[in-house]
């Protein structure tokens, strides 16, 4: 039986993770499972992605209920990853929260990714207000919340710094992060490669150019360690602006990138000179995963920004600062 | 500091600090890069001086191309400072609140001469303000602060320029706003063309409907 505590399952189906969580209003995390899809070879096939995820879907879904010992009817909404990210593999989330939502009469709530990082991140390590750097494969951004959403302050004009670091892992022969992080620690010597900041915005595709041009030139390991050492300088140097703009007085990383030992150590560093405290999202909710959907879905929920299914279309290109988070304003 | 003489302190931005001193006579600013801790000691002293070294080139490109500009004096690449001639004046900021309308289409006209000068030259200010415009008390107006300035042949760069301009204005000054960017428009045509002019106000249409910069840079400025 259940009391006034309500429910909500969430589907994470952006990109090569498949997950399925349960959150409750209380802000526990009733259940977090993760399939992830491993191409053979180089990058990530949107369309191999996806048919990776409807096969484990079904079998995904089981397993969460039952870690979280809820039964389906004892749902309250059901929440799904509504973009950014890749279509094919969205589509297959989309398709299955609405189905789910229709069959069980209950409330259909679609989520911006982002977002989702950003608020299991709060919830996690318990920070209120902050700074927040995205860091991902596919995503770079400095956002915070302000009037009602979460606002961008800067953000890559072409590749995510994730993305940077894994196709050079990969073209390099290592593999993508945290190998190139890992070979960076036995670097000795660093040598100059672009470092493109504009204001709050950073640009790694001349970065990642100009490192692979150098392949075989220098040692690998002075290679990772310069490349490493560039994109994290860029990012803090471009976090610390906002953090100076926006005055505020915490720092929270979110996102697959927020596991790098060393950006943390950087930022920290930077955070000390002005008095702000730093945040990382715990390993077990940093990079995709449906627990992160399913507590903003509870938040959403709360907030009655239930989605009707004939507007619940995929977002290839929502960008987090189209979502609206008035959860916020209630100072939750 | 390289020069040993008093200063005063003006402003801390977010990389570098400035000044205001005097030296054998001459009133100069200088913009000192600080050292950022966190990044590696190399990198460090890279990052500062190769922006120091940018900025120097693009102001004397910009004196080059008839864009007033205070003039590089010293530059000092050990400590990454440059010493720049000390503009006497206001920032157009606080200037335009005071002045009549023949004096605010004047100004318009010529600053939109100005930055077309810049722009034909293909060098973006990268933060064109109102607070980074200089009103002297002769009237004479002066571009500052270089630090995000780069040449360019993207037409985007430049209508970032013209976007930043015309927000800092609509934020601030809001009902001269259009009289000014009208003016301002017509200057700039004179010296770019009819043509160029109306490519960059359509890039500048395309930027302000993709709704960035809008909140964040306005209190920026």
């Amino acid at each position: 039986m259940k009391g006034s505590e309500k429910y909500v399952l969430g589907i994470e189906s952006t990109a090569h993770t498949f997950g399925v969580g349960v959150a409750s209003s209380s802000g526990r995390i009733l259940a977090n499972i993760r399939h992830v899809y491993k191409p053979k070879e180089g990058g990530i096939h949107p369309r191999e992605a996806a048919q990776h995820h409807s096969q484990i879907a079904s079998k995904a879904i089981k397993e969460a209920l039952s870690q979280a010992g809820v039964k389906p009817q004892d749902l309250d909404g059901i929440a799904f990853s509504i973009g950014p990210g890749m279509g094919p593999c969205l589509r297959v989330g989309a398709t299955i929260a609405r189905a789910l939502a229709l069959k069980l009469r209950k409330p259909l709530l679609g989520v911006n990714h982002g977002v989702a990082h950003i608020e299991i991140g709060r919830l996690s390590t318990g920070c209120v207000d902050p700074v927040v750097l995205y860091v991902a494969g596919g995503n770079t951004l400095i956002t915070g919340y302000m009037d009602g959403r979460y606002r961008i302050f800067g953000e890559t004009l072409d590749i995510a710094a994730g993305n940077c670091l894994d196709v050079f892992g990969i073209k390099a022969g290592i593999g993508p992060m945290p190998a190139p992080e890992e070979c960076a620690r036995r670097g000795e010597r660093f040598h100059p490669l672009p470092y493109r900041v504009k204001g709050m915005d950073v640009s790694f595709s001349g970065l990642l150019t100009a490192a692979l041009k150098m392949l075989g030139k220098i040692r690998l390991e002075d290679l990772c360690l310069s490349l490493t050492e560039t994109v994290y300088s860029m990012l803090t140097e471009t976090l610390e602006r906002a953090l100076a703009y926006t005055e505020k007085g915490e720092i929270l990383l979110v996102g697959g990138l927020a596991r790098s030992m060393r950006l943390r150590e950087m930022i920290e560093e930077m955070a000390r000179l002005h008095g702000a405290k730093v945040y990382a999202v715990p390993p077990e909710y940093a990079g995709d995963n449906g627990a992160m959907i399913a507590w903003t879905g509870v938040l959403q929920l709360l907030a009655g920004q239930e989605l009707r299914v004939e507007e619940s279309r995929v977002r290839p290109r929502f960008r987090i600062d189209e979502a609206e988070a008035p959860w916020r304003e209630a100072g939750v | 500091m390289a020069l040993n003489v008093r200063s005063e302190l003006i402003r801390i931005g977010a990389e570098a600090v400035i000044s205001k001193l005097e030296w054998n006579g001459f009133k100069l600013v200088s913009k000192h890069r600080v050292p950022k801790p966190y990044r590696r000691a190399e990198l460090d002293r890279w990052v500062r001086d190769r922006r120091t070294l940018h900025e120097a080139k693009i102001i004397m490109s910009l004196r080059r191309l008839g864009v007033p500009c205070p003039a590089v004096v010293l530059m000092d690449r050990s400590t990454a400072t440059l010493y720049l001639q000390l503009i006497e004046g206001s920032e157009l900021k606080k200037a335009l609140d005071d002045l009549p309308r023949e004096a605010i289409e004047s100004i318009a006209l010529r600053l939109g001469e100005m930055v077309g000068r810049m722009h034909l030259g293909r060098v973006a200010h990268g933060d064109l303000t109102t607070s980074n415009i200089i009103l002297d008390g002769s009237g004479n107006l002066y571009l500052i602060d270089f630090g995000l300035s780069m040449v360019t042949d993207d037409l985007e760069e430049l209508a970032v320029d013209i976007h930043l301009l015309d927000r800092s204005l609509e934020s601030v000054h809001h009902p001269i706003r259009g009289f000014f960017m009208k003016n301002f428009l017509k200057g700039y045509s004179m010296v770019v063309g009819r043509e160029f002019m109306l490519k960059i106000a359509e890039k500048v249409k395309e930027i302000r409907s993709r709704g960035r910069y809008v909140e964040e840079r306005r209190k920026r400025s």
